[in-house]
């Protein structure tokens, strides 16, 4: 570990404060629950948009990402890429205008308004689940670089993070996410931006990068041929710098689970159902700044796994002995980056994990406030004690977020992989309602709440049947032949909702076109709501 | 043996023997489709009112972003 400079620590400093200060200056601004949750309508499309990358962008999928290349090859970059940008401009011309003109705060909400109460609350549990256990996630992930570069112990850093991103985030709200996320996603993308140049140089260019890769494949092959004695499974080894790999390779990125499981599944799921993501677009001052959001976002996601996946590739030539993904990053910036830069990457990585758990302590509060608070207990709770509320939830959820990391440090899967598996299970079956409640007006409440529920058992089973003391205690194969089968679930947990609600529902009695009005496409929308 | 373990190696021999280059145009295909639907937009949806700039039209933007993943999928 290099010991950071006076510099490092000053750009760190003025990093943090300048977050800090600019959070609580839009904090100094808000005075109702509409300001503090949708940022009182009135955020413009250049801030939303990257705001959507920097919180989809965390420190998770910086190590992760970079992990993940260095270990499986460029094949994640899938994930940022036809894992995102389709559904991206699907979503910015046909379901982020829908949502915006409905006027809901909450994706849950419009669920109840389409279905009824009780898919509401479903989905809205499991978000707040999926959202409070994401954040202890990303407070681990933090733990991880800065116990290298830092050398604070990890517990003062989890304090320190949760303390810098609670503040601000509980005194300002939506705006105060979104414009602190806009001024992280250009230090987010310059940082990373730098161990990527300075990686390429040291390696001594494009093109002895390119034929480092492929010598490094070679002597991985030789490995594998030496130790298994078998050339077909040397033969199977994937190529670093292919997006398609085959159905049969060992990775967890299969061609058949990019396609079916996250581009047609997750991603759409995503971007038009995650409250975090959405709940952006929804404080947009106009339409159209909802729509040009997406796109903006669209476009800064081509960019983002050339400066996340492709230094993992680097750390593949440079540290082909690593055994830990997840150490590929750091190993990087402590070998490439000078004194005096290396303040800038921190600074760069603290802004992706500031960016995404702003995010999720935000919505995640608008979900407990709206969802839960509102619904059930004030159903009259004037817009002011909303915004005392959503304060104290948010306090709330930072306490659990630091809880839930220390609990995690006992565990030894990789990040990445605990992040997916946990929205592996119930995205899929989240897409099913969403889709059928907004294209088919015979969708009906009981069927989605029967396929919702029957969706997220199912691929929570199929998850454990595949761990190993399961299948070996009730004598059975794996379900599934590769490692990390994790968009295999939201394929089948969708598969098995879709089919139930399409089933249920033609076997139940149709809503009222009356009460549907508005929140399904092929039904005016209601201009009361507009 | 479970039914699932028979309906997943079913589908697996159905999908193993796909060849890549038809996966890559299985990817390709897909994003065309999108790219083709995004020119067919109606204007109205594309454009906020009163536009008075060509590069106020996000058909172009969504576009430049799709034609770029249809090079990368070309090319990885």
């Amino acid at each position: 570990m290099q010991t950071l400079s006076f510099l490092d620590f000053v750009v760190i400093a003025a990093y943090l404060l300048g977050t800090l200060g600019l959070g609580l200056y839009i904090g100094s601004k808000i005075k109702t629950g509409a300001d503090y949750f949708l940022a009182g309508r009135k955020l413009p499309w250049w801030a939303i948009g990257m705001s959507l990358v920097a919180t989809d962008i965390g420190a998770v999928d910086i190590v992760g990402t970079g992990g993940a290349a260095h270990q499986h090859g460029l094949a994640v970059a899938n994930f940022e890429w036809i894992g995102c940008v389709p559904a991206m401009i699907i979503a910015a011309f046909v379901f982020i205008p829908f949502f915006w003109r409905s006027g809901v705060t909450t994706i849950p909400e419009y669920m109840e308004r389409r279905f009824n109460v009780a898919v509401r609350s479903a989905l809205a549990v499991c978000w707040i689940i999926f959202m409070a256990c994401n954040l202890g996630i990303m407070l681990l992930a933090s733990a991880k670089m800065m116990h290298v570069h830092l050398g604070m112990g990890v517990d003062a850093c989890i304090y320190l993070t949760a303390f810098l991103v609670g503040i601000y985030t509980i005194s300002g709200g939506l705006a105060a996410v979104v414009y602190t996320d806009m001024i992280q996603c250009v230090i987010m993308i310059g940082g990373c931006l730098l161990v990527l140049v300075l990686g390429i140089i040291d390696l001594g260019g494009i093109d002895e990068f390119q034929a480092a890769i492929k010598k490094q494949e070679q002597v991985q092959r030789e490995k594998v041929l030496i130790q298994n004695q078998e050339p077909e499974q040397a033969g199977k080894q994937v190529s670093h710098t292919s997006l398609i790999l085959p159905a049969d390779a060992d990775t967890p990125f299969p061609w058949t689970g990019i396609f079916f499981g996250l581009a047609l599944i997750l991603s759409p799921a995503y971007w038009i159902g995650n409250q975090a993501i959405v709940q952006r677009s929804l404080g947009a001052r106009s339409e159209f700044d909802a729509k040009a959001a997406y796109v903006w976002g669209a476009l800064l996601k081509n960019l983002i796994p050339v400066v996340v996946a492709v230094p993992g590739l680097i750390a593949f030539v440079k540290f082909p002995e690593l055994t830990d993904g997840d150490q590929a990053f750091p190993e990087l910036i402590s070998h490439l980056l000078p004194v005096g830069l290396k303040g800038l990457f921190l600074a760069a990585f603290l802004a992706a994990l500031m960016s995404s758990i702003d995010s999720y302590l935000n919505s995640a509060s608008t979900i407990v406030t709206h969802d839960f608070y509102k619904r059930f207990y004030r159903r009259d709770a004037s817009d002011e004690s909303l915004l005392k509320i959503g304060r104290t939830v948010t306090f709330l959820l930072v306490l659990w977020a630091i809880g839930f990391s220390f609990f995690l440090m006992t565990r030894s899967e990789g990040i990445y992989t605990i992040f997916q598996t946990l929205m592996a299970f119930f995205q899929g079956p989240a897409f099913a309602i969403l889709l059928t409640g907004l294209l088919w007006k015979r969708a009906t409440g009981v069927a989605a709440f029967i396929g919702f529920i029957v969706g997220v058992c199912f691929s929570i089973m199929l998850f454990t049947l595949n761990q190993e003391p399961v299948y070996t205690a009730l004598g059975m194969d794996p379900l599934f032949q590769i490692s990390e089968p994790f968009l295999y679930f939201s394929i089948w947990a969708f598969v098995v909702s879709f089919s139930l609600i399409v089933i249920i529902s033609l076997l139940t009695k149709p809503e009222p076109t009356e009460k549907i009005e508005g929140l399904v496409f092929s039904l005016k929308p209601r201009k009361e709501t507009a | 043996m479970t039914p699932l373990h028979h309906i997943g190696n079913f589908i697996r021999a159905l999908v193993v023997p796909i060849p890549l280059w038809c996966v890559r145009a299985l990817f390709l295909g897909t994003l065309i489709a999108v790219f083709i639907w995004v020119l067919r937009l109606p204007r109205e949806n594309t454009t906020p009112e009163n536009t008075t700039h060509w590069y106020q039209n996000l058909k172009i933007w969504a576009c430049l972003a799709l034609a770029i993943q249809i090079v990368i999928y070309s090319i990885f």
